[in-house]
């Protein structure tokens, strides 16, 4: 068992506070990922709980036992930095084996479990070679390798991809997908890029400048996003924000769209107030068709036809700017005017203060 | 391009290029070529005036072999190897552990401990004559190679730390948090991690510290009074009052203290590699 349990957790430096009591809690064997902007304190985070960053305050467990100011040597948890930090005087083999040797594992052991974590990523036609002498996804998968060979129960990874290519990105991704199903261990995973939160994760915790604005499963951050932060992070393109002003009739939440045309959204019962709020809808969710539960009017700015997907940058009456996402076959050129069916399941109607108080949940 | 590569110059620049260059060389190199050339003359050649001409023969073997057999300084020679080698192995061995904990430890008094050690650079060491003289008499070192090499270490220490503090500094830091998180002790990150990566940075110094004291001449004299522990500097300024007019011999003599710290450079030259941290980070 190797569940992580961070209990309001603090870093300071100095007077500055980077990551502001954090609660979180990691299962067993869970993919959990940390995404958000660069700065928010993700890394910060993660080396905490490797050890190498001293906790302010707060309490962390590892496996149910308390880990807060245990050195990273006793916390049995492997760690892939972000620059790899091979050994670069020491070959493939000797990189991979380093820490069993130096903690005292008998000869055969290391080289066996070298032998079968280099297996495990073809690794083997390289053993030899110097850090040096390898191409950054070959680095990237000795240093992977280091942390698998001692088969530790948390596994820590800080941007592992970031420094590879688009294509390369895609494959690791699968494989470091394929490994954590092999393994079956407790993974946390730092990224600022979405895609490879949504990907891989069971889990994402979203944070902005050093507190948790959600956390929930890739799915359920996508089609319920807790406040405009989360909205506007997860999802590419990002999803649209329009001002809109709304008010409450009964069991609806009228919303004047840009234009005039109404949308009624149902409350379930929450209470809202009236007033100018944020409407968010997705680009993939605009429909070119006039159909839907309203229509805007729209003149097209900008369109990228990419083949599989058309990507138009709009303006609507109110001088406001949406991006829509269409079908590939579009045909609708800069200058042309089209019209939007907006459907009321998948509108999301933010507060003042940025919360959600309605999310339309395309998946019920 | 700055500068401008020689060969893209004007034609009357390349041909001054290629004259003035051996020129200067050659007048930058003339006390080390006429010492040279002193230590091979036959005193015969001396007495007669022919101080800078060509020397009549060649009396190298002689005048080697003469400056062994009638001075001490064999003796010297041993007596500087017996100071030197100590200093340069305690000062570099010393500041490898005060670099490591320096650049790496974030205890409180670290920077204060750093520039304690740079602002020991600082002080003049003239002024310490006295004082450290009364020092070693007291503790029974006065007139000992063990007192020179002692006190040599203990100077030499402060730039050296600087020195490798700085370079430690400079290697990824992430090597040691990743053996950190590895379960690898402190200990054993230092010799297996970070000391081999030293390798150019202790050649270097090693060469510096060598050079600086086999060359030392001012603490030999204040530290050590008898033949038994003079080192070669201050045995070649007693040999000068002895050979008032053996010229040849004195350069032969010159010559001679001069070859290990050359020798010492060689000998180090294939540690001085770059990049030996390459592969380790995203580069
Ligand atoms: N030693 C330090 N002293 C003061 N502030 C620091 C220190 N180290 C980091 N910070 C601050 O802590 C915040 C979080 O840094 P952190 O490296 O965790 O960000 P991150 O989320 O990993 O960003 P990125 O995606 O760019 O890697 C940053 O705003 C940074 O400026
Ligand atoms: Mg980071």
């Amino acid at each position: 068992m190797a569940d992580v349990t961070l209990r309001g957790i603090r870093k300071q430096y100095g007077n500055v506070t980077v990551v502001k009591d954090l609660d979180l809690e990691v299962k067993d064997g869970e993919f959990c990922v940390f995404v958000g902007p660069s700065g928010c304190g993700k890394s910060t985070l993660l080396r905490m709980i490797a050890g190498l960053e001293e906790i302010t305050a707060g309490a962390l467990s590892i496996g149910g036992q308390d880990m807060t100011r245990v050195g990273p040597s006793e916390r049995g948890v492997a760690m892939v930095f972000q620059s790899y930090a091979l050994y670069p005087h020491m070959s493939v083999a000797e990189n991979i084996g380093f820490g069993l040797k130096m903690t005292g594992h008998p000869k055969a052991e290391v080289a066996a479990r070298t032998d079968k974590a280099a297996k495990m990523l073809q690794l083997e036609p390289l053993l030899k070679r110097k850090p040096g002498q390898l191409s950054g996804g070959q680095r990237q998968r000795v240093a992977i390798g280091r942390a698998i060979v001692r088969d530790p129960e948390v596994f820590l990874f800080d941007e592992p991809l970031s420094n590879l290519d688009a294509a390369l990105r895609v494959q690791m991704r699968a494989e470091l997908s394929g490994l954590h199903q092999e393994l079956k261990a407790t993974m946390i995973y730092v990224t600022h890029d979405q895609v490879e939160a949504m990907t891989m994760a069971d889990k994402i915790v979203v944070l902005s400048s050093g507190h948790i604005e959600q956390v929930g499963s890739p799915l359920e951050l996508y089609h319920r996003p807790a406040n405009l932060f989360v909205a506007g992070f997860i999802g590419s393109p990002k999803m649209n924000f329009l001002k809109v002003d709304v008010r409450v009739e009964g069991e609806a939440a009228l919303v004047t769209l840009p234009g005039g045309s109404r949308l009624s959204l149902p409350t379930e019962g929450k209470p809202i107030s009236d007033g100018e709020m944020t409407l968010g809808i997705r680009p993939e969710h605009t429909d070119l068709i006039t159909g839907g539960d309203a229509q805007v009017q729209a003149s097209v700015k900008l369109a990228e036809h990419l083949g599989s997907e058309t990507i138009f940058f709009v303006t609507l009456a109110d001088g406001s700017e949406i991006t829509v996402k269409a079908d590939g076959l579009a045909t609708q050129k800069a200058g042309d005017v089209l019209a939007l069916g907006l459907s009321a399941k998948a509108c999301h109607l933010f507060d003042t203060d940025g919360r959600a108080v309605i999310n339309g949940d395309l998946t019920r | 391009m700055f500068p401008t590569p020689i060969q893209k110059s004007a034609r009357w620049a390349q041909i001054g290029y290629k004259l003035l260059l051996p020129m200067a060389l050659v007048l930058w190199l003339l006390p080390l070529i006429g010492v040279a050339v002193t230590s091979v003359r036959p005193a015969g050649d001396l007495a007669a005036g022919n101080y800078f001409g060509i020397p009549s023969s060649f009396a190298g073997v002689e005048n080697y072999t003469a400056v062994f057999q009638n001075s001490p300084i064999g003796w010297y020679i041993l007596n500087s190897f017996k100071v030197t080698i100590p200093t340069v192995i305690g000062a570099v061995a010393l500041s490898c552990l005060t670099g490591f904990a320096l650049a790496v430890y974030n205890f409180r008094a670290n920077l204060l401990l750093f520039f304690m050690f740079i602002a020991g650079n600082f002080i003049p060491f003239q002024i310490l004559m006295v004082p450290v003289r009364d020092m070693t008499l007291k503790a029974g070192m006065y007139d000992t190679t063990f007192g020179l090499v002692l006190f040599h270490v203990a100077f030499q220490t402060g730039f050296c730390t600087l020195f490798m503090r700085n370079f430690i500094k400079g290697l990824p830091f992430a090597l040691i948090e990743a053996a950190r998180v590895e379960g690898v002790s402190e200990w054993k990150i230092f010799t297996r991690i970070v000391l081999p990566l030293m390798r150019p940075a202790i050649a270097a110094l090693s060469v510096l510290v060598f050079t600086f004291i086999w060359n030392d001449y001012f603490w030999a004299t204040v530290l050590v009074q008898g033949q038994h522990a003079m080192p070669v500097t201050a045995g070649l300024y007693a040999l000068n009052g002895q050979w008032v007019a053996a010229w040849h011999l004195v350069s032969a003599g010159s010559i001679i203290a001069a070859l290990p710290p050359v020798l010492m450079f060689f000998l180090m030259q294939r540690h001085f590699i770059a990049g030996l941290t390459l592969g380790a980070t995203k580069g």
